[in-house]
């Protein structure tokens, strides 16, 4: 039974590290306890625990624009964050996990601040029928969490530029995101902000578990610990090279010919490739397809691997196009 | 809920049959029951090694993602590829979907037999 209530807001914007943190807290949440962590990721795009990055979103494009992209531990869609968006997670013992209990802080918080919002399955909660929180869940050695976005002023242009697939034809085995309509609360009832929900969270926390909150301070925390587990969620290997084998082809018609290029991934990098061309001067395709194994998946990786072919000098322009195209 | 005899089951709620020597494991009915509706099974590679208490791959079901934890140590002989379209196998038949077959096995968890599995079960609830 929870008989402590404990609660964090971090100031970091910084998805990898904030990902850390929740896996941190929940692996150490102790009997009898449950912490509501609260957390902000500036300009970031989180995928669920088993989707194919380049499926969900276009990633070369997105981190050339400064944007991150993190894997959370949870299952489900794609979000994106930025910092109109506030995330919340409630770690506790399995044994104590009550999603209609915890769902209705979030309830309770929205009434508090003058929105009534409803649950609508177990991945949404909605207000006038329109989404502003997408919910999941993470259970591991007895521990759980269930954490959640809540749309108060996020950018929705930057949402549904960057929720978006690349072009290539990619047949990948993964969970598909759910496209929904959303809104941001601050269109529902003005005066609500960032700050405003963090504090009506706390106080719903409070209401519905029947206790005081007590703040955990970042000094008890293992930093180290925390440390190990940011440079996994930020590596490549999580982020991109979590999926299994999976094929991509791409193809087009250029002045000089056509030109289709297969790859294989895995584990994020091309482990195979096939390049086709009916260009009178084809003498390019095997050096290409050489240089292109062993590439990661990314616009700027493939198109040095490109231009390094001295064969491919003529061409190595419009194959260069063509993959930024993709929207990789 | 059912809880075949012929099987070995973990604490974690995985079951283990011992076919000369391959360990074949899958999760039991009460792991898919607690689990809902699985959406996806995240499965190790042939050859890869296990380690008994460690986990080998995990469950996306409606309700959340679940590690799956090995019941043994030793190395992948076999994965049953049929889960990767068909995850829902896990719900509908949990004793017919086995995830990973292991082989050079050398060591085990504490393994419950069904009855003391089904006792188990009832103290979890």
């Amino acid at each position: 039974m929870i008989d402590t209530l404990l609660s964090y807001i971090t100031d970091s914007m910084d998805a990898h590290y904030n990902l850390a943190v929740e896996e941190y807290l929940t692996d150490t949440v102790q009997e009898g306890q449950c912490i509501l962590y609260l957390w902000q990721n500036r300009h970031t795009v989180v995928i669920g625990r088993n989707q194919n990055a380049w499926q969900e979103c276009r990633t070369s494009q997105f981190s050339e624009n400064g944007g991150t992209l993190a894997r959370r531990l949870s299952g489900g869609g794609a979000v994106y964050h930025d910092m109109g968006n506030l995330n919340f997670t409630f770690s506790m013992p399995s044994v104590d996990y009550d999603l209609a209990k915890q769902q209705r802080v979030i309830v309770e918080a929205c009434r508090m601040l003058g929105v009534e919002a409803e649950i609508s399955g177990r991945n949404d909660i909605l207000a006038l029928g329109r989404k502003f929180s997408g919910n999941s869940f993470y259970s591991h050695a007895g521990k759980s969490f269930h954490n959640g976005t809540l749309l108060i002023n996020a950018d929705m242009t930057k949402m549904s530029l960057y929720l978006a697939p690349s072009k290539l034809k990619l047949e990948a085995k993964g969970v598909d995101s759910v496209r929904s309509h959303v809104v941001n609360l601050s269109e529902l009832a003005p005066d609500i902000t960032i700050a405003k929900m963090s504090e009506a969270m706390v106080r719903a926390f409070s209401a519905v578990y029947g206790g005081q909150v007590q703040p955990l301070s970042a000094s008890s925390f293992d930093k180290a610990e925390i440390e190990r587990r940011r440079a996994r969620f930020a590596s490549y290997e999580w982020v991109y090279g979590r999926n299994a084998e999976f094929p991509l082809s791409m193809e087009e018609r250029l002045a000089w010919g056509g030109i289709t290029i297969r790859l294989n991934v895995q584990q994020g990098v091309c482990t195979d490739a096939a390049v086709y061309t009916d260009a009178m001067d084809a003498e390019f395709a095997l050096p290409l397809r050489e240089a292109l194994c062993g590439s990661r998946l990314d616009t700027n990786a493939l198109c040095e691997r490109v231009q390094s072919v001295q064969t491919c000098a003529p061409y190595a322009a419009d194959i260069c196009r063509m993959l930024r195209e993709q929207n990789l | 809920m059912n809880y075949p005899n012929e099987l070995s089951y973990s604490k974690s709620h995985e079951w283990v049959k011992n076919e000369d020597g391959v360990y074949v494991v899958g999760i039991s009915d009460f792991a898919q029951h607690a689990l809902g509706d699985v959406v996806f099974v995240n499965l190790p590679a042939e050859g890869d090694d296990v380690t008994a208490g460690a986990a080998f791959g995990d469950v996306e079901s409606v309700k959340a993602v679940s590690d799956l934890v090995s019941p043994v140590s030793g190395t992948i002989c076999a994965v049953n590829e049929e889960l990767v379209d068909s995850p829902e196998l896990l719900n509908s038949d949990p004793y017919g979907a086995w995830i990973i077959k292991v082989e050079n096995v050398n060591g085990t968890e504490d393994l419950l037999s069904a009855a003391e599995y089904e006792a188990f079960c009832k103290e979890e609830k």
